[in-house]
C-alpha cells in the first residue's frame, strides 16, 4: 500500500511516515501542494493523507481541483481544526474521511485500512481485518489462512461488516444489503444471520470479533486498531 | 420622581401649568378690560353677567386651545416612540441571532444617535464573540500540532514504557477539545448563533456509533434504547453531541469491565445515560459541576470538567443535567425548552 502524506510541518510528516511504515505501509511525503502535484504525476498511490493548511494553498481547494481533474484515490483529511463547518467543507471538497489532530499512529493506520476496504478503492481485491481475510473476487473468507465455510448470505454479511470494520453497521443497512423487496424479513432475521455468522467465526477461532450494539447495529472489531 | 421620567407626563404637566397661568392671566385681563371689580364675583346680582363674560372669554378659548394641544401631544409622542418600542420588541423576540442591527431609518432624528450607538454596541458584541471563538480555535490549532508530534514520537519507542505517556497525551487531547468547546459555548453566550432543529434520537445514535469501538476496546458493552416519542429540540448539534459523549465517557469509566452502558431516549425531550457503577448522588453531581472536583464516581481523567462542561451546554439550551442515584443514570433534560 503506497500512501502520499501531504503535510507542511516536515517533522510531523516524517514522523507520520515513520509510524505508518512500521505498520507495513509505503509512504512518501510532500511538504507543499506543488510537491504533491509532482509526486502524483510520478507514482501511483493507494491513498492520500492531506493536511488542510498548506504553505502554497488551502487543502480543501487543492483536493477540489484534483478531484475535478479526475483524481479517484481515497483521501483522508488531517487537520488541527475541528469545527463542523470545516468538516463539512472538507468532505464536500472531495475528502473521504476526516481526522482531527493529534491522531495516534494506530488510529491513522486503521482509518486508512478502512478507506482502502471501501468499494471502489483501487487496491486490494483481498480485504483484511486482523487475521480475517476476504477475497472479493472469489467470495472466499479465511481466518489465519484457513477457509471459513459460509452460506452466500453469511458471506455478503461478512463482506459488509469487513468493509466497515471498526465502525457500527446499522441494522437497517444490513437489512437493505441482504434482503430484496420480495424477501419477507422476520423481525429477528438479521439477529439470526448474525448469530450464525458469529458461530462460524468462533468455530474457526475468531472469538470476540463480532459485537452487538443493542438497539443500533453490529461492529466487527479491527483489532490492530485497538 | 419616577413620573417625571416619562416624556408624556412631563408634557401634560407643562400643558397644565400653561393652562393654569393662562386662566389666571385671562381672568385678570377680562375683568380689567370690562371694568368688573373682583367683588362683583361675590355679588349675587352681578355674578351672572360676570360669569358670562368669563365663560366667553376665558373658558372657551382655553378649552379650544388646550384640548387639541393635549390630544396632539399624546399622538405625537406615541408615534415618535413607536419605532423605539418596535425595535425593543425585535430585540426581545429575536435574541438568538448574530449580526442583529436596529433599523434606524424609521427612527425620529432625536433618537438616531442613541440607536446608532446601540448598533455599534451590538456590532462590538458580535466581533468580540467571534474573536473569542477564533482565539480558542487558534490556540487549539497551535496545541494540536505539538501534541500530534509528541504522540508519534512516543509511538517510535519500542516496548510499553511509552504507554502511560500515550495515555497522558490522549488525556491532553481530550482536554484541548473540551476547552475549545467551552470557549465556543462562552462565545455563544455573548452572542448566540442561530439554533437548528435537532433530532435527539439521531444525535444519541451518532454519539453511540462514534464511541462504540472505543467502548468495546475498553471491555464494556454499549446499547441504545427508546422509551417513547422524542420531540425535536432547538440547539447546536456539536455542543449537544459533545454533551452526550461526555456522559457516555463518564459512564464507561464508572462501569466495571464486562458491564453495559445504556443510552435511553424519551419519553419526551430527554436522554438518559445509565451505567453500572455506584450511582452519583445529587450532592456529588452539584459538587462536580461547581468546582470541577472529582468525586469517587470519576477516575482521574478530567471527568469533573466533562460534567461541568455538559452542565454549561445544558444551561445554554434551557435544559439541565440531573442524576438518579437509584437508577444509576445521568439525565439530560430539554423538556423546559
Amino acid at each position: 500500500m503506497r500512501i502520499l502524506i501531504i503535510e507542511d510541518n516536515r517533522h510531523l510528516a516524517d514522523l507520520t511516515a515513520e509510524g505508518l511504515t512500521r505498520r507495513k505501509f509505503v509512504c512518501d511525503c510532500a511538504y507543499s501542494a506543488a510537491e504533491a502535484d509532482l509526486a502524483l504525476g510520478s507514482a501511483q498511490y493507494d491513498a492520500l493523507i492531506l493536511d488542510l493548511g498548506l504553505p502554497d494553498g488551502d487543502g480543501v481547494h487543492w483536493i477540489k481541483k484534483r478531484r475535478d481533474a479526475g483524481l479517484a484515490v481515497p483521501v483522508l483529511m488531517l487537520t488541527a481544526r475541528s469545527s463542523l463547518q470545516q468538516r463539512v467543507d472538507g468532505l464536500d471538497g472531495g475528502a473521504d474521511d476526516y481526522v482531527v489532530k493529534p491522531v495516534e499512529a494506530d488510529e491513522l493506520a486503521a482509518r486508512i485500512r478502512a478507506l482502502l476496504r471501501r468499494p471502489g478503492a483501487r487496491a486490494a481485491p483481498v480485504l483484511e481485518v486482523g487475521s480475517l481475510s476476504y477475497d472479493t473476487s472469489a467470495h472466499r473468507a479465511r481466518y489465519q489462512g484457513k477457509a471459513i465455510d459460509l452460506s452466500p448470505r453469511e458471506t455478503s454479511l461478512l463482506e459488509l461488516l469487513m468493509r466497515e470494520a471498526g465502525a457500527v453497521v446499522r441494522r437497517s443497512r444490513i437489512e437493505n444489503a441482504l434482503y430484496s423487496f420480495r424477501d419477507e424479513i422476520s423481525p429477528n432475521a438479521v439477529d439470526a444471520a448474525i448469530s450464525r455468522l458469529r458461530r462460524r467465526l468462533e468455530e474457526c477461532g475468531a472469538r470476540n470479533m463480532l459485537h452487538t450494539i443493542k438497539g443500533l447495529g453490529y461492529l466487527l472489531e479491527d483489532r490492530e486498531a485497538c | 420622581m419616577l413620573k417625571r421620567l416619562s416624556v408624556g407626563h412631563r408634557l401634560i404637566g407643562g400643558l397644565l401649568l400653561v393652562g393654569a397661568i393662562g386662566t389666571v392671566s385671562l381672568i385678570y385681563a377680562v375683568l380689567s378690560e370690562y371694568g368688573i371689580p373682583f367683588s362683583a364675583l361675590l355679588d349675587p346680582t352681578m355674578r351672572d353677567a360676570a360669569s358670562t363674560e368669563l365663560f366667553d372669554h376665558v373658558l372657551i378659548p382655553l378649552v379650544v386651545l388646550i384640548l387639541p394641544m393635549g390630544l396632539a401631544t399624546t399622538w405625537v409622542i406615541r408615534t415618535a416612540f413607536e419605532p423605539l418600542s418596535k425595535a425593543a420588541r425585535h430585540i426581545e423576540t429575536a435574541p438568538t441571532e448574530r449580526g442583529m442591527q436596529i433599523d434606524e431609518a424609521d427612527m425620529p432624528a432625536e433618537a438616531k444617535p442613541f440607536v446608532r450607538s446601540i448598533n455599534n454596541l451590538l456590532h462590538r458584541l458580535d466581533t468580540s464573540a467571534q474573536q473569542q471563538a477564533d482565539f480558542a480555535s487558534d490556540v487549539a490549532h497551535e496545541l494540536r500540532t505539538p501534541l500530534a508530534i509528541l504522540s508519534l514520537e512516543l509511538d517510535r519507542r519500542e516496548g510499553s514504557d511509552g504507554d502511560p505517556l500515550k495515555a497522558q497525551v490522549s488525556a491532553m487531547r481530550r482536554l484541548v477539545d473540551q476547552l475549545l468547546l467551552l470557549a465556543q459555548i462562552d462565545a455563544d453566550a455573548t452572542m448566540p448563533m442561530t439554533p437548528e432543529p435537532l433530532d435527539l434520537e439521531t444525535l444519541a445514535e451518532d454519539s453511540v456509533s462514534s464511541l462504540a469501538a472505543t467502548v468495546i476496546a475498553q471491555g464494556r458493552e454499549i446499547a441504545i434504547e427508546s422509551e417513547g416519542q422524542v420531540p425535536k429540540i432547538y440547539g447546536h448539534r456539536e455542543a449537544i453531541g459533545a454533551g452526550i459523549r461526555n456522559l457516555i465517557e463518564n459512564a464507561v469509566r464508572a462501569t466495571p469491565m464486562g458491564g453495559t452502558v445504556t443510552i435511553i431516549s424519551g419519553p419526551g425531550a430527554i436522554i438518559r445515560v445509565r451505567d453500572q457503577g455506584a450511582g452519583l448522588s445529587e450532592e456529588k453531581l452539584a459538587q462536580l459541576i461547581r468546582r470541577h472536583q472529582r468525586a469517587d464516581h470519576a477516575s482521574p481523567h478530567g471527568a469533573g470538567l466533562g460534567l461541568s462542561i455538559t452542565h454549561r451546554i445544558m444551561s445554554a439550551h434551557n435544559g439541565h443535567i440531573r442524576t438518579s442515584e437509584t437508577l444509576r443514570e445521568l439525565i439530560l433534560d430539554f423538556r423546559l425548552q
